[in-house]
């Protein structure tokens, strides 16, 4: 009994998930033209005036490095702590020495 | 008509959801969270892509071979995925040693043996 | 039959990684250094080295691995990285945190768009990224692949 429900939960969730992708009701997939103007602004300013602003010809380096710094900053902190924490779970127990 | 992309995605997290609901052996709870990710990666990386008229969009890179008006994909969805992708490596590195530690300490996967966690 | 801990793999796959491994630091050293021209960054390519770094502890064994490996110098080259990476933010401060000082108005990293010494501060911190994301990777394998002796 709980099983069914669990799976039926499971087909509502992937119900639900098609719905909002139908492109007459939600997402819109790969706008052009006006529509891409208009709704994907600051993709067309990036790819527009990246090269002037910062320099590299790779638009997603000039945005992971300059125009998004700060998400750099936390990302690179997240991999310093999870490393970190991960050696410091996995050192040598007190006990184990032989 | 959904894209298949979308359809793809979709499926990748549903099946990861199902595997969290379905299985009880850790090391496939954080496969499963693994899955999971890749879906939502290659969801957001769909939603970047451009389709214009007569033209085929490249990648948003200026090797010299194009002009400056030749279309690109969105940017920005595969800068954030970048960040994305080594925030999921750091989880599945963080998963695993304590994985490791749980496996030390009870001699066991199942997390039905983890159920009456005493501190 | 269960392979014991620490050993080494067999003749071929030791030769052969001898061979690729070089081949593969270039790559990913490639991949860092042109992360602001061509497809890449200081991510992927320090996920190139680290995977180098894998082969090696995956086919000469353990015990080859922890001559090489001195987790004191991993540390701090990390810890380097991410001060380096911290260091170049902070360059172009009297303007405002993250500000492409070296482009605008810098003597070096200021050339044409298209060439390696350019794009201000970009070059830098794809170095520090890449060490710092190859230092920690192989730290996090390293320490997954010795902790395995307490039933051995």
């Amino acid at each position: 009994m709980k099983k069914t429900i669990a799976y039926l939960s499971l087909l509502f969730i992937l119900g639900v998930l098609l719905y909002v992708a139908n492109p007459n009701y939600g997402l819109k997939f790969g706008p052009g033209g006006d529509d891409w103007k208009n709704l994907r602004y600051t993709d067309d300013y990036y790819i527009t005036h990246g090269v002037q602003e910062v320099g590299g010809t790779n638009i997603v380096t000039d945005i992971v490095f300059d125009y998004r710094g700060y998400d750099t900053i936390g990302e690179a902190t997240v991999l310093f702590t999870a490393i970190a924490g991960a050696v410091a779970l996995l050192r040598p127990w007190r006990g184990d020495e032989e | 008509m959904i894209q298949f992309q979308f359809i793809t995605a979709f499926l990748l997290i549903v099946l990861g959801i199902y595997a969290f609901l379905a299985k009880r052996n850790l090391i496939k709870l954080i496969l499963a969270l693994d899955i999971i990710d890749s879906g939502i990666h290659l969801l957001l990386i769909s939603l970047g892509y451009r389709i214009e008229l007569n033209e085929v969009p490249t990648a948003p890179i200026y090797t010299g071979y194009e002009t400056l008006k030749s279309p690109m994909v969105g940017p920005l969805p595969q800068a954030l995925v970048l960040t994305s992708i080594v925030i999921g490596v750091c989880v599945l590195s963080l998963a695993m040693a304590l994985t490791i530690n749980a496996y030390r300490h009870y001699g066991t996967l199942d997390v039905r043996a983890l159920r009456r966690l005493r501190g | 039959m269960r392979p014991r801990c620490g050993t080494d793999m067999g003749l071929i796959v030791k030769t052969s990684a001898r061979a690729i491994i070089p081949l593969i630091g270039i790559f990913g050293t490639y991949i860092v250094a042109h992360g602001h021209l061509t497809p890449g960054g200081g991510f992927q390519g320090g996920a190139t080295i680290a995977g180098a770094g894998i082969l090696f502890l995956v086919a000469f064994g353990l015990n080859e691995m922890r001559k090489h490996y001195n987790k004191h110098l991993y540390s701090a080259l990390e810890g380097l990285g991410g001060l380096v990476f911290l260091g170049a933010a902070m360059l172009g401060i009297g303007t405002a945190f993250f500000y492409n000082t070296l482009w605008h108005n810098g003597p070096i990293f200021n050339g044409k768009p298209g060439t390696l010494l350019s794009a201000g501060f970009l070059p830098i911190m794809n170095l520090a990224v890449g060490l710092k994301v190859f230092t920690g990777l192989v730290s996090a394998l390293v320490a997954i692949a010795m902790y395995r002796r307490w039933r051995s």
